[in-house]
């Protein structure tokens, strides 16, 4: 009887079983990598009902974050602006711009806007925004620079680790607290002589930083974590209650 | 080689505490709940439907199907949806907190709402208003859950006829509001036309100044009208002996912060709902003691039941409630025998012992007369709210002859409604015919008015309230639920919850409280203020303008605009003080009532029982009964949870021959003859349940259950005690041949679950409760540190086989308890339920111990006597304390080191926390837990709620059903969730937190303010827990243990503070201050009263006595937060270690 199985057969189960370890390591790896909100969630950039252009309402007009978003500072949600708080200005400005109907037609009927979410936190983690503005923690660091957004996007990817990242050194982070709205601040813009001057340095710095032509963010970061006393909670129930 | 850990041996003679007959008896049930975290039938699906193989199955086969769909990989597109306009004080996610009221019969309590988004999430006290203090009880916290409550009152029904096939058949319709209003002012031109003289109105007892006025509007309009006012469970005993012997409108405040010795005669002032929390807290700071020099009050309790009030007694006196009055009697000759008070005299002058009447132990009577004696002008007597006129006028007579009146017992003027009718005067004008148009306002007649009201005009049979409201062609019913007085009326007008209206009240003292709405009616309710004013023809009102108008008339002072945004935002009214009036008792007039109303009851036999009715204190009079945190809350002395049972003794138990669950048979033969000319027997089938420290020979029935026609929740919940009840004896049943021939007690057949908790969560171990007598205490300050074996443990910190994290946070969070002022009320486990999202988990999970309470309260009996039926050995009158039991947050935490997965860790401030989102639900933490406090979600008691369910044309009460109902939680239940705490799902471990949510709040705070500073420390205790706020005696203490200067520091250093099983050297942050007893040395019973936790060493300390004896605790004045380096390898400490191979 002729073999019924060729010869190369005989290596056939070891080539399947290679191949199936392979393919099962690589989506496990690819799942690993991409299926993280790093890849899931960065990008996410949803048509809202307006067309709301923060390029040019901040970096354009020169609008403060607050004008509208106007309890970040005193609560733990930063809320969306009223109709009322758009038709503060277009009543005026852009009063027939047709993108603008939704708002007109809210501000007359009285039915809200429903703006579509952008960032969101799972249920059981409380983050509070107030806690983070308020200590040296900008718009910039966990919403990116949105203040060049002409379509606001998901610009980190907020995840777990993400989070510690800062908590574990917050140092990388934190700006003077009269930047903290400035979305396009740098630690190249402090004056190292008023930086100081203000703030101090770091105890356990051995030279003058004030005599430095500029500060790094880390130099920054440290003065203000030890001026201020930041410890960001890395025990669960800083955000899980 | 194995270490076997043994706990330090219990004494095996003498006093002990228990918690059940069952573990007096050391029974295998009980035993079983002891050595199991999760008792037989906890952790298994035993005894419901699945089998936990076949449900693993289903869920595995369910899972496989969920693969295919992979519904949710695409990110749902959620919406912000902001306001159009902005609204004042609305922030997004900060709680608004409004001052309130919560309207009561005895008093309003003065309230502070939180409010998320606009919904009221958290009810607690105000602390500005010294009637609440910041403190609540457990019906205010509850409060808020019938705010939500899916089964309320909805709609506008108007019951009328239809025709069906040539039948008339009763037909309810369901109206709107205008329609209603149409027939309102159609019937007002009807009553307008006859000055009112078919009208009457029957309400319920609340004092409302504004109630009042557009009473007496409407009395000018149709002066002919009747107004009705009431309460089942408000005695009109006590306000009638209280006009009698001090005038009209007058009502008796007791200041117990002055009274060294105070005696109850089945009173239960501790009680939240009887009693006000401001005498709460009075008589708890006579009791609060610092050290031990310090005096604390004396407290004689003469009661035939245990109340919270016989829990928190020196000396105590079991004594049938129909006996009270002989008990009154004696004492008021011995007391008028050493004062030789004239006016007492003249009061018992005419009253004759009576005959066949209880015989008091002669030395306990005249050592309490002595004692009150010795304290003129310090002393009190209160006699309980239903007991007769004449035990009223005899205590009035005796505080007067102790100079208490005035000091003591301070005399108020009250409003107080002019000229109200009884029922009583109301069902006989119902019954000739003379009522066209009734108005009820809430409560419930059908089910709680008292039988046999007036007579029939041609049989003479006793009619009752139900055949009454019958034969009147216009009722109008403004009630909460639809229940069975609606289905007899013309019309049923949904009512609002207090937080959905304007209005006023009254404290008990008589200050002036604003109720505020913070949420517009859910359901498009009214409150009787709206009723009346549309009755009255004014104009609509949706805002306050009605009690504005009241309150203008009050004149406060300024201008209004400022003195009402003042009112509300303060809750109350600063101008208007309660006036005192001269506290004089008018001797004559008690003499003439007690001599014309003295008669007593023989005492009662085995063969002839007294039946006491008495408030419930869960379900109150029967208002609570949809509210599944109020039904699940254990009773604070019998710890049954669902039910209302007889409470019995157990040798009366063992007369009768039943045990726990078995059905008795109550039939009271009346001398009344029913329409066959026979004598009326009234029957009610009941559960039995024993109650150690019950008096003999009399059963207790707590009134409020049974209550069949209201919401899904309660409507299965206990037996109706109003069913015995009649209006010659609404309290207490004895065959006094007057008007009860007989009352006979046999066994039923059958038998009913009851689900009591009272062996849940027993702990093994030693001196958990501990307590000692005030002359024990002044002689050993220490003595707390030698029990337990805590004297035994080596000095310095106890080494830890495990390495933990360091403990470096600025402030550490701890708590005390104290013992001696905890009443037991459990308003603390209704709090916590309140504030951190616990679901109720129905009748039958309970019982299989699967409670979610966070908090629970430890009862405990102590007595000397073993149970033995048999033998006819009885524990009779032993002695109660209260311990509440929360994670106790252990530095070296057993949970923590068996978590497989870290989802229960420690964090730097010292808390031992849960990140639900990590648990698996191995529940070897809860097995790890010698103080059993953590509670496992074996179902998804948020998604399922517990209800009437119809299955397969079969209706199923108070269970979990799981997969058999339908998914979802009402929305109304959603809106009271606090957002700041997680909806914990099925499969996760939870437990007491401190409050963690308030604590990061806290710190939040305080960062936010620090801004670009370091000033980020938390404020001296600036806010505690959600036990330590709503409790009403201060018991409860939480802060920072780190700061020398915290409250809870500065307690932690006190004598009587002790931790939990300090020899597992689990290191707690909780710890317990010892309760001290004050007896009266003199007493007969003095020698055995706190004793039960002494002795614990002694013998057996100097047989083991390996170490030397240091009493210094190893602890004392200072907390462990870091780890040492530890010296000795093994501490062994007390146990002698028994070893194994």
């Amino acid at each position: 009887m002729a073999n019924f199985f060729p010869r190369w057969t005989n290596w056939l189960p070891l080539k399947i079983a290679v191949c199936g370890v392979v393919i099962v390591c690589g989506l496990t790896a690819a799942t690993w990598y991409y299926v993280t909100p790093k890849y899931t969630r960065v990008g996410y950039q949803p048509i809202q009902p307006v067309p709301f252009p923060h390029d040019m309402h901040v970096t354009q007009l020169g609008m403060d974050c607050r004008y509208c978003h106007s309890f970040v500072d005193v609560a733990a949600h930063s809320n969306l602006p009223s109709t009322q708080t758009c038709m503060a200005c277009h009543q005026q400005v852009q009063k027939d711009n047709p993108k603008l109907e939704p708002l007109r037609a809210s501000w007359k009927t009285g039915q809200p806007i429903e703006w579509v979410q952008l960032h969101r936190t799972p249920d059981y983690v409380y983050y509070n925004h107030a806690a983070h503005v308020n200590r040296g923690i900008s718009c910039a660091s966990c919403h990116g620079e949105v203040h060049n957004m002409p379509v606001v996007y998901h610009a980190k990817p907020h995840s777990m680790a993400w989070c510690l990242e800062c908590h574990r050194n917050p140092e990388n982070f934190l700006r003077p607290e009269k930047q903290i709205y400035k979305l396009s601040w740098k630690p190249e813009w402090e004056n190292p002589k008023e930086f100081v001057a203000k703030y101090g340095q770091p105890k356990d710095a051995k030279d003058d930083w004030s005599k430095k032509e500029k500060l790094t963010q880390q130099e920054i970061g440290q003065t203000l974590k030890e001026r201020w006393n930041i410890q960001p909670p890395l025990n669960c129930q800083g955000c899980h209650r | 080689m194995k270490r076997v850990f043994e706990h330090p041996p219990e004494k095996l003679t003498g006093k002990r505490y228990w918690r059940s007959l069952g573990e007096l008896s050391d029974t295998p049930e009980f035993r079983g709940w002891l050595e199991r975290e999760f008792p037989a039938g906890a952790a298994q699906l035993e005894g419901d439907e699945w089998s936990r193989r076949g449900f693993l199955k289903v869920m595995g086969a369910s899972m496989a199907l969920a693969g295919f769909g992979l519904t949710s990989c695409r990110r749902p597109e959620a919406h912000l949806v902001p306001f159009t306009k902005s609204t004042e004080w609305a922030i997004p996610g900060k709680p608004l907190f409004y001052a309130t009221a919560m309207p009561r019969r005895t008093g309003a309590l003065p309230l502070v709402v939180t409010t998320h988004d606009g919904r009221p999430t958290k009810i607690d006290g105000n602390p500005l208003h010294p009637a609440s203090g910041g403190a609540t009880d457990a019906f205010a916290q509850a409060s808020i859950l019938d705010l939500y409550d899916p089964a309320r009152s909805k709609r506008f029904v108007e019951k009328g006829e239809r025709d069906e096939k040539g039948k008339k058949v009763e037909n309810f319709e369901p109206r709107d509001r205008a329609y209603f209003e149409k027939y309102l002012a159609e019937l007002r031109t009807q009553i307008a036309a006859e000055g009112g003289a078919g009208l009457a109105f029957l309400v319920e007892e609340v004092h409302s100044p504004t109630r009042e006025r557009l009473r007496a509007e409407l009395q000018k309009t149709f002066p002919r009208m009747r107004w009705c006012v009431y309460d089942s469970v408000l005695s009109e005993a006590q306000s009638f002996a209280t006009s009698l012997s001090f005038g009209e409108n007058s009502r008796l405040v007791p200041r117990f912060e002055r009274a060294d010795v105070v005696l109850a005669l089945d009173s239960d002032f501790l009680d939240c709902g009887e009693g006000d929390l401001a005498a709460i807290r009075a008589f708890s700071s006579r009791r609060r003691i610092t050290e031990a020099k310090d005096s604390m009050n004396r407290l004689y309790v003469v009661e035939n039941r245990f109340t919270l009030t016989g829990a928190m007694a020196d000396h105590r006196l079991r004594c049938p409630a129909s006996q009270i009055p002989a008990f009154t009697h004696a004492l008021a000759g011995k007391v008028a025998a050493a004062t030789k008070d004239a006016g007492l005299f003249s009061t018992i002058a005419t009253l004759t012992a009576p005959a066949g009447a209880m015989s008091f132990d002669e030395q306990w009577l005249t050592e309490l007369a002595n004692d009150l004696v010795s304290k003129p002008g310090a002393s009190l007597v209160l006699a309980g709210a239903h007991q007769p006129v004449v035990v009223q006028l005899l205590a009035y007579a005796i505080n007067s002859a102790l100079k208490n009146v005035g000091s003591t017992l301070i005399v108020r003027e009250f409003m107080r409604t002019p000229k109200t009718n009884s029922i009583l005067q109301l069902a006989a004008d119902i019954n000739s015919g003379r009522i066209k148009q009734l108005f009820i306002f809430g409560g419930d007649p059908v089910y709680n008015a008292p039988r046999a009201l007036t007579q029939d005009r041609e049989t003479k049979a006793p009619v009752d309230w139900a055949d009454l409201q019958k034969k009147v062609p216009d009722v109008v019913r403004l009630g909460y639920y639809e229940d069975a007085t609606s289905s007899l009326s013309r019309w049923h007008v949904p009512a609002a919850h207090y937080l959905e209206t304007w209005g006023d009240a009254l404290t008990w003292e008589g200050a002036y409280l604003a109720v505020q709405p913070m949420i517009l009616p859910l359901f498009g309710g009214l409150s009787e203020l709206d009723l009346m004013n549309a009755l009255l023809g004014g104009p609509k009102v949706d805002g306050p303008e009605l009690v504005q108008e009241t309150f203008r008339a009050t004149a406060p002072p300024g201008d209004f605009a400022a003195a009402w945004a003042r009112l509300l935002r303060d809750g109350f009214a600063p101008h208007i003080v309660p006036k005192d009036k001269p506290p004089t008792f008018n001797a004559n007039n008690a003499g003439g009532v007690a001599h014309t109303l003295w008669a007593t009851a023989p005492n009662p036999t085995p063969d002839s029982p007294e039946i006491v009715l008495v408030r419930s204190s869960n379900m109150d009079d029967g208002r609570y009964i949809n509210n599944g945190w109020l039904q699940e809350l254990p009773d604070p002395v019998t710890k049954l949870t669902w039910d209302n049972a007889a409470l019995m003794s157990p040798a009366y138990a063992k007369h009768l021959g039943v045990k726990n669950g078995d059905l008795i048979n109550i039939a009271i033969k009346e001398t009344t003859l029913d329409a066959n000319q026979k004598p009326m027997n009234r029957e009610l089938i009941i559960a039995a349940l024993i109650s150690p420290g019950h008096a003999d020979n009399s059963i207790t029935i707590s009134l409020g259950y049974g209550r069949k026609q209201t919401g899904p929740v309660g409507e299965e919940a206990g037996f109706n005690g109003y069913l015995l009840r009649t209006s010659s004896n609404p309290h207490f049943i004895a065959a006094d041949a007057k008007t009860v021939t007989k009352v006979t007690v046999t066994k039923a057949a059958g038998t009913y679950a009851l689900a009591i908790t009272q062996e849940h969560w027993s702990i093994e171990g030693r001196a958990l409760v501990r307590e000692a007598t005030l002359e024990r205490y002044r002689e050993d300050p220490e003595f707390v540190k030698k029990l337990g074996g805590d004297d035994e443990l080596p000095p310095g910190k106890l080494p830890s086989l495990y390495s933990h994290p360091p403990l470096t946070a600025e402030q550490q969070w701890g708590m005390t308890v104290d013992l001696n002022v905890c009443t037991g009320c459990s308003a603390c486990i209704v709090a916590c339920q309140s504030e951190n999202n616990i679901p109720i988990v129905g009748k039958l999970q309970v019982s299989h111990g699967r409670a979610m309470h966070w908090l629970r309260l430890d009862r405990y009996y102590a007595s000397e006597k073993p149970f033995n039926p048999d033998r006819g050995e009885y524990p009779e009158n032993p002695e109660m304390v209260h311990e509440p039991m929360m994670c106790q947050h252990c530095e070296n935490a057993p949970c923590e080191t068996v978590c497989p997965v870290n989802a229960t860790v420690h964090s730097e401030d010292g808390l031992n926390v849960m990140a639900y989102n990590r648990c698996i639900g191995t529940r070897y933490c809860a097995n790890n837990c010698p103080f059993k406090v953590r509670r496992f979600n074996y179902f998804d008691y948020n998604q399922r709620p517990i209800g009437k369910k119809k299955i397969m044309g079969v209706s199923v009460y108070q269970e979990y059903l799981g997969p058999l109902t339908e998914k979802g939680a009402a929305d109304t239940v959603k809106l009271q969730k606090n957002p700041n705490v997680t909806v914990r799902m099925r499969g996760v471990m939870e437990k007491c937190t401190y409050c963690v949510q308030r604590i990061e709040e806290a710190k939040i705070s305080a960062k936010v303010k620090a801004g670009p500073s370091d000033k980020t420390r938390i404020p001296r205790d600036s806010f505690t827990t959600a036990c330590a706020q709503a409790c009403p005696a201060d018991a409860i203490v939480f802060g920072d243990v780190k700061d020398p200067e915290s409250r809870v520091s500065k307690i932690k250093k006190q004598d009587r503070n002790y931790r939990l099983l300090e020899y597992l050297n689990v290191s707690t942050r909780t710890s317990y201050l010892a309760r001290i007893r004050n007896p009266n040395p003199k007493m007969p019973d003095a020698g055995r009263i706190a004793v039960a936790s002494l002795g614990h060493h002694g013998p057996q300390h100097a047989e083991t006595g390996s170490h030397s004896p240091h009493h210094a605790p190893p602890t004392k004045g200072e907390h462990d937060f870091n780890q040492h380096e530890h010296v000795s390898p093994t501490p062994t400490p007390i146990p002698t270690p028994e070893e194994k191979h």
